[in-house]
């Protein structure tokens, strides 16, 4: 059976996210998207500058020929109603009903506002939306985004673009030990192909990555590097890793080793 | 100026709807467009009267994360 990730009734065989953003070229965004087969590619609306309508029009070209399903966010917005309203262009614009909730609480490290994302994605299921929301680990807004109607949660790592990977390691294995059953993606603030490696080992079901990526002196590496961390902590997590332990254990059995037997287990002569 | 579209000022056209605005301005699809902070479908386009002040939005799609 092929190992795949479902919410919303849709089935990924891809359980990496990948962001459109700061790729120095669109070469460069294509070949990543090429070499790490996102389930789905996350993009944003904006006003055209005056004079830009053309790199608007390429952008669009750009992910057109990259044929993957698209993730609109509502990135930059500071109150439910900004990302409701922009929810609701989006779904105009890009023809789809998934949208990544983003609710900005502080500008300084761009953390989620846990209350403006309730209300917002409440709403926004209630009008037909597949909401992806980006979330803090906090166990209780988890559950109430849930009560909403909320299929898949997106659980941060550290604040957007630091590259800091898990801040609090903890609260987020308890959160994945709590919700077993929900699909769960570790979205901002994975780094290093290691990062994403380490929540994949979690249990967690995928991650969204960009600048990571994007920002990488070979983006197209990084993009490859991600993917081989995500299949190996995927594979490392179904595997089912060993008990960790105190003390040492012999991996090579001490029976039958030359200059031991049972009697000396405890007395080395030699020292004596 | 009556109108505030993207930031700049533009003159109200006539009939003042949101239909004839998009007439004129030609934004490249796909695109979506709030007025006054609030999102409009494209099936009210038509319908939707324009009045001294507001503030359109017309948004592409762009790269994010």
């Amino acid at each position: 059976m092929p190992d795949t990730m479902t919410f919303y009734g849709q089935d990924y065989g891809s359980r990496i996210l990948l962001g459109t953003a700061r790729y120095e070229s669109p070469v460069l965004l294509l070949e990543a998207i090429e070499t790490a087969q996102p389930a789905l590619l996350t993009v944003a609306l904006r006003k055209q500058i005056q004079g830009g309508s053309q790199a608007g029009q390429s952008f669009w070209s750009i992910l057109r020929s990259a044929n993957r399903p698209l993730l609109p966010n509502t990135a930059g917005c500071n109150s439910a109603k900004e990302a409701v309203n922009t929810a609701l262009m989006a779904r105009e614009a890009f023809e789809t009903d998934l949208i990544k909730l983003e609710v900005i609480g502080d500008e300084a490290n761009l953390q989620p506002d846990p209350f403006g994302l309730l209300e917002a994605a409440a709403y926004l299921v209630k009008r037909g939306f597949k909401v992806l929301p980006y979330c803090t680990e906090d166990l209780i807004l988890c559950r109430r985004l849930l009560d909403v109607g909320c299929e898949v949660l997106m659980p941060w790592a550290a604040p957007i673009g630091t590259g800091q990977g898990p801040r609090n390691p903890k609260a987020l294995r308890e959160l994945r030990d709590r919700l077993p059953d929900v699909p769960l993606i570790v979205d901002a603030g994975l780094g290093l192909p290691s990062h994403a490696c380490q929540v994949m080992e979690w249990g967690f079901d995928g991650i969204l990555v960009n600048t990571a990526v994007s920002r990488a002196i070979d983006p197209v590496r990084m993009a490859m590097a991600f993917a081989g961390a995500v299949q190996a902590g995927r594979g490392g997590f179904l595997a089912g890793p060993m008990p960790v332990q105190e003390f040492a254990v012999p991996s090579t059995p001490d029976i039958g080793r030359p200059f031991w037997d049972e009697a000396h287990r405890f007395m080395p002569q030699e020292i004596a | 100026m009556p109108l505030n579209v993207n930031g700049n000022p533009l003159p109200m056209p006539e009939p003042p709807t949101l239909e004839n605005l998009l007439r004129l301005v030609q934004p490249q699809r796909p695109y979506a467009v709030a007025r006054n902070e609030e999102f409009v479908p494209s099936s009210a386009y038509a319908k939707c009267k324009l009045v001294d002040g507001d503030r359109i939005e017309i948004v592409h799609p762009s790269a994010g994360g």
